[in-house]
């Protein structure tokens, strides 16, 4: 497998479109020799910021999502651009995870699963509007030694 | 767009048990159709809900806000106190959902069985 192979999607920014998006990581991560677990991983971590940009980013707005994948040794990056309004996850409280499920308010777990899915994840505003998430899964993929 | 059906049965332990078994996705799209479904049983009379994840291939943040819904609306009774629920109960998760659940806590509050007459009876 060569170090760097990218493979791009774009879609219609849906709730309609998620399972598309799971099945697009899939694809590409068979490509890149992902492996299951770390697969899964991906899975969600996509999965879950592509919904926030849906629900929270373009709200009733009509929008695009873009997806760029790509491995980096053994290591895959994941890019993920939209052009909603600007997204600060330090505005989002953590889930108290230590509190009865009644005690606790409803939601609030996406950003908290995406961190403790990926290596990094940073949120980053584009120039001229949108934003980009940056994923990043270490010991992905099976280097040959 | 993800599909998820909920099948409803019964089962008779220690007390009446609704059994919902959810096939599927269960993610930002899909999610109201467990949530929904639960509502429904319980407004018709159910008290005790074993959730079968065993046909549940995949399952965002939005699945375990439905699974939070179901069993705030099940606990009413409860105290608040840092206790598993006796109203609500897993079956039988996959994998990476088992993973999800014990990432976010619900496994301190939920109880999980791999059996579902097990499961039943624990009620």
């Amino acid at each position: 497998m060569s170090a760097e192979q990218v493979f791009d999607f774009l879609v219609k920014a849906s709730l309609d479109n998620l399972q598309e998006i799971r099945s697009y990581i899939d694809r590409v991560g068979a490509r890149l020799g992902v492996n299951e677990s770390a697969l899964g991983d991906l899975r969600l971590a996509v999965d879950e910021a592509v919904t926030n940009v849906i629900l929270h980013g373009y709200g009733k707005l009509d929008g695009i999502v873009e997806l760029h994948m790509q491995s980096d040794g053994d290591a895959v990056v994941i890019r993920i651009r939209d052009r909603a309004r600007t997204f600060d996850p330090s505005q989002v409280s953590a889930p108290q995870l230590d509190t009865a499920l009644r005690n606790r308010p409803l939601g609030g777990m996406g950003i908290f699963l995406i961190r403790k899915m990926m290596d990094e994840a940073e949120f980053l505003p584009l120039p001229g509007g949108g934003n980009e998430i940056r994923l990043v899964k270490r010991g992905a993929i099976q280097t040959g030694i | 767009m993800a599909t998820l059906n909920i099948m409803v049965g019964h089962a008779q332990g220690n007390v009446p048990v609704t059994i919902l078994r959810a096939e599927g996705d269960i993610d930002a799209a899909t999610h109201k159709i467990l949530q929904d479904k639960a509502s429904e049983v319980i407004e018709a009379g159910s008290t005790h809900i074993l959730l079968d994840l065993g046909g549940v291939n995949y399952m965002g943040s939005a699945g375990f806000r439905a699974i939070h819904a179901v069993s705030n609306m099940l606990s009413e009774t409860e105290s608040s106190g840092l206790t598993k629920s006796r109203h609500l109960k897993l079956l039988n998760p996959t994998d990476p959902v088992a993973r999800v659940i014990k990432t976010l806590g619900f496994d301190v509050y939920l109880d999980i069985f791999q059996d579902r007459d097990e499961a039943v009876n624990s009620f």
